[in-house]
């Protein structure tokens, strides 16, 4: 899964410049403008970088590349059902969720594998060893549909019998995992849950942030958030078009500094197997 | 205060003027601190009211909706500003008092009553930087489409604003006191330049020793002031006190020639009448210088008269020794003064009596040249006034320590100009003598008393010289 911090003002103002200018774009060249949604993305808001992958995107894929961003994972995931974006940069638990219409495109590769942890994080002065001894804190969640952010702590949670809401005094959702990293570190709330991915590259360009913050405990590795499209759209040739240019992305220049920049290796093709540990979660937390 | 009334003029008129400025400083500071404070207040109410405004627009909806997260945000991104850096601290609370987040969440933690933060805060319009407090607390409400949805705590930093008053009162001091000590200072020179013909003034008058010296031309301040015209004045008395005195030593001595003159007149006669006796002896001397005995007699008829004569002589010449002025008084001056009125008691025909009662050695020392001048014009105006035929008398003696000398005629009665003269220090009529005024003089400057009555007839004249003040100019 990729996390996203927004900055809000900017980021609405980027985003409606965008959807107006998408919106002109549209009406000119319906057929050449493709759209791609981003979950909040932990570097969302250095522009540059949004940038880059839209260009180095856009030139592999020989069209126009239309980033849409949203606040929560469920703005995205319902763009992505009705059709307003061709393809969207998901989590493992939207995905799954909704996995009889979505289809992978690609799933990142961060270290070597197209897997990641979720982690559980306190303040770096904490005493806490596990979540058990978090009880009765304050805690601050991501997103209700990120797996590391939210899904993994309340299994973790349901597993000792317990449940967020009468575990912790008083849970808060903050939309972003850098957000996460930020409450827990200011002293907002005692502990969170964050995407491993996330605080690994924050603890490299913001290492003031991490320092203050300390992961008490990690998940197993679970499939990484996938690029997806609905299932009904993934042999058509835009989505057959960005698979291409994402697998293909170490290969160009713009590609490479896009990666870089967003500390990951490459893309590679996925496989539903790939979100197992993910499902096992959702299942345990079924009824 | 009787320190400041000691002080010279020049300096008492400077410290006056630097008082009154340090006092116009004073309230003058204080009224520029009035005005800053109020201006700081303003600055820091109307800070504080955009604050709390702009808060209340951007988390009125996120209040609403308990939006945590975003509430925590927009206080941290809001104190990130310029001015946030006056927010020390903001709290926003719900509706029931029960803090969302604050900027400083490990102070003010999530879910904690916002009024444990309340006791020292004040409303927006009782906001003052006032006190020693660096830091002011705002409670105010959170209004959100015109409906209270929470409450905001701000902590506004104000240390600033405090050492800018600090430093304003340290200038305005620094200030004040340099331009007071300058215009002291300037003021001190200034009235002292103003002054100085006063302090002249003063010191002449002050510093001559009972002979006051005109102010020199050179000293009188230019033009026509006041302060000119005191000098000129000044001047002019110095000239008519001079000239007063020159004309009171003229009159002083005229009496003491005329006083001679009677007594020379007097001597005259007392020389005259043995004259024919001794020219008689003489011519017995002459006639019969074969008789032994004629001749013996007729010298012992010479030389009594002739002793006679020098005695008097030597009395007359005694009154008018210089040197015999300071000497004490002793009985012999009273022989003395007897020797020397009775040529007027015998040419007017009076009946004198005469007592003196003096220890053989004078203990006090009474100065002899005033006392026998006293004594002898108020007995030459005791013969004058008891006329002829009259009777005047002379008793002198020591009471205790005290020199009493009394005086009496049968005259008519001393007149009021006369009594004027003699007792008061009232001015002289013109055409009066000047005997009975000296005697007063005299007898003051030696802190003697003179007391008159006037009983069945007979005009008494008293003089009492005390032991210490009589014996004052005496040196023997």
């Amino acid at each position: 899964m990729v996390a996203k911090t927004m900055t809000r003002y900017v980021n609405r103002r980027v985003l409606l410049g965008g959807i107006c200018a998408a919106g002109i774009v549209g009406r000119a060249s319906a057929q050449t403008v493709f759209r791609l949604g981003l979950t909040p993305v932990f570097l969302d808001n250095d522009a540059a970088v949004v940038d880059g992958l839209r260009r180095a995107l856009s030139r592999s894929m020989g069209r126009e590349i239309e980033l849409v961003q949203r606040r929560t994972y469920q703005e995205i995931t319902g763009l992505l059902l009705e059709r307003a974006v061709d393809a969207a940069w998901l989590c493992g638990y939207p995905y799954l969720q909704h996995a009889d219409a979505l289809g992978l495109v690609a799933v990142p590769v961060w270290r070597g594998g197209p897997r990641y942890q979720s982690y559980l994080i306190a303040a770096a002065d904490d005493a806490a060893t596990g979540l058990a001894d978090l009880r009765g804190a304050t805690h601050a969640f991501s997103d209700p549909d990120s797996n590391s952010g939210y899904l993994v702590t309340t299994t973790d949670l349901h597993r000792i019998g317990a449940r967020a809401e009468s575990f912790f005094s008083r849970s808060i959702f903050t939309y972003g995992h850098r957000n996460v990293v930020r409450a827990v570190a200011d002293g907002l709330v005692r502990s969170g849950s964050v995407d491993g991915y996330v605080w690994e590259a924050l603890a490299l360009i913001e290492p003031d942030l991490t320092g203050r913050t300390r992961v008490v405990a990690r998940s197993e590795w679970l499939g990484f958030p996938p690029v997806c499209a609905r299932r009904d759209r993934i042999g058509s040739q835009p989505v057959q078009a960005l698979r291409a240019a994402l697998i293909g992305m170490g290969e160009t220049s713009e590609g490479r500094q896009a990666l870089t920049v967003l500390q990951l290796d490459g893309f590679q093709p996925a496989t539903d197997a790939l979100f197992d540990g993910i499902a096992a979660r959702m299942a345990d937390l079924e009824p | 205060m009787q320190t400041l009334g000691r002080l010279p003029l020049s300096l008492k008129l400077p410290l006056l003027a630097a008082a009154m400025m340090v006092l116009v400083g004073a309230v003058a500071s204080q009224q520029v601190l009035r005005a800053l404070a109020r201006v700081q207040d303003a600055r820091v109410q109307e800070l504080a009211q955009m604050h709390v405004e702009g808060l209340s627009v951007a988390l009125g909806p996120l209040v609403l909706r308990r939006d945590i997260w975003e509430i925590y945000d927009t206080l941290d991104r809001a104190s990130q500003g310029g001015e946030g850096r006056r927010m020390v601290l903001t709290a926003v609370a719900d509706d029931t008092g029960r803090v969302l987040a604050a900027t400083d969440p490990r102070r003010v933690p999530m879910d904690s009553a916002i009024a444990d933060l309340g006791p020292r805060a004040t409303a927006l319009e009782n906001l003052s930087v006032s006190g020693a407090r660096p830091v002011l607390r705002l409670l105010a409400p959170l209004v959100y489409q015109g409906r209270t949805v929470g409450q905001i705590v701000t902590e506004l930093d104000v240390s600033d604003l405090l050492t800018e008053r600090r430093q304003a009162l340290l200038l305005l001091i620094l200030g004040n006191a340099v331009a007071i000590g300058v215009l002291a200072l300037a003021g001190y020179f200034a009235m002292r330049k103003m002054l100085y013909p006063v302090t002249m003034l003063a010191r002449h008058m002050t510093e001559t020793k009972g002979e006051p010296h005109p102010i020199p031309n050179t000293e009188i301040p230019q033009g026509d002031g006041e302060l000119a015209q005191l000098a000129r004045t000044y001047n002019l008395m110095v000239g008519a006190v001079a000239a007063k005195a020159e004309a009171e030593r003229r009159l002083a001595e005229r009496e003491r020639f005329v006083a001679l003159g009677r007594l020379s007149s007097s001597l005259a006669h007392e020389i005259n009448n043995p004259l024919g006796g001794l020219l008689n002896a003489t011519d017995t001397i002459r006639n019969f210088s074969d008789r032994p005995d004629v001749v013996r007699q007729s010298a012992a008829l010479l030389d009594r008269g002739l002793r006679h004569l020098r005695d008097v002589t030597r009395v007359t010449l005694d009154q008018n020794r210089m040197d015999r002025q300071h000497q004490s008084l002793c009985l012999e001056d009273f022989e003395d003064l007897k020797l020397l009125i009775q040529p007027e008691v015998s040419r007017l025909a009076q009946d004198m009596s005469w007592s003196v009662h003096l220890p053989p050695e004078n203990p006090v020392g009474f100065a002899a040249g005033p006392i026998r001048q006293i004594v002898l014009n108020l007995l030459l105006n005791a013969c004058a006034a008891a006329g002829p035929g009259g009777k005047i008398a002379l008793h002198a003696g020591a009471e205790g320590r005290r020199l009493v000398i009394a005086i009496t005629d049968t005259g008519a009665g001393m007149p009021l100009a006369a009594l004027g003269r003699l007792l008061t220090d009232a001015p002289q009529t013109p055409g009066g003598g000047v005997g009975l005024r000296l005697v007063r003089d005299l007898t003051l400057g030696l802190a003697g008393t003179i007391t008159h009555d006037r009983a069945d007839g007979v005009t008494h004249i008293t003089v009492t010289f005390g032991p210490e003040q009589g014996a004052s100019d005496a040196d023997g």
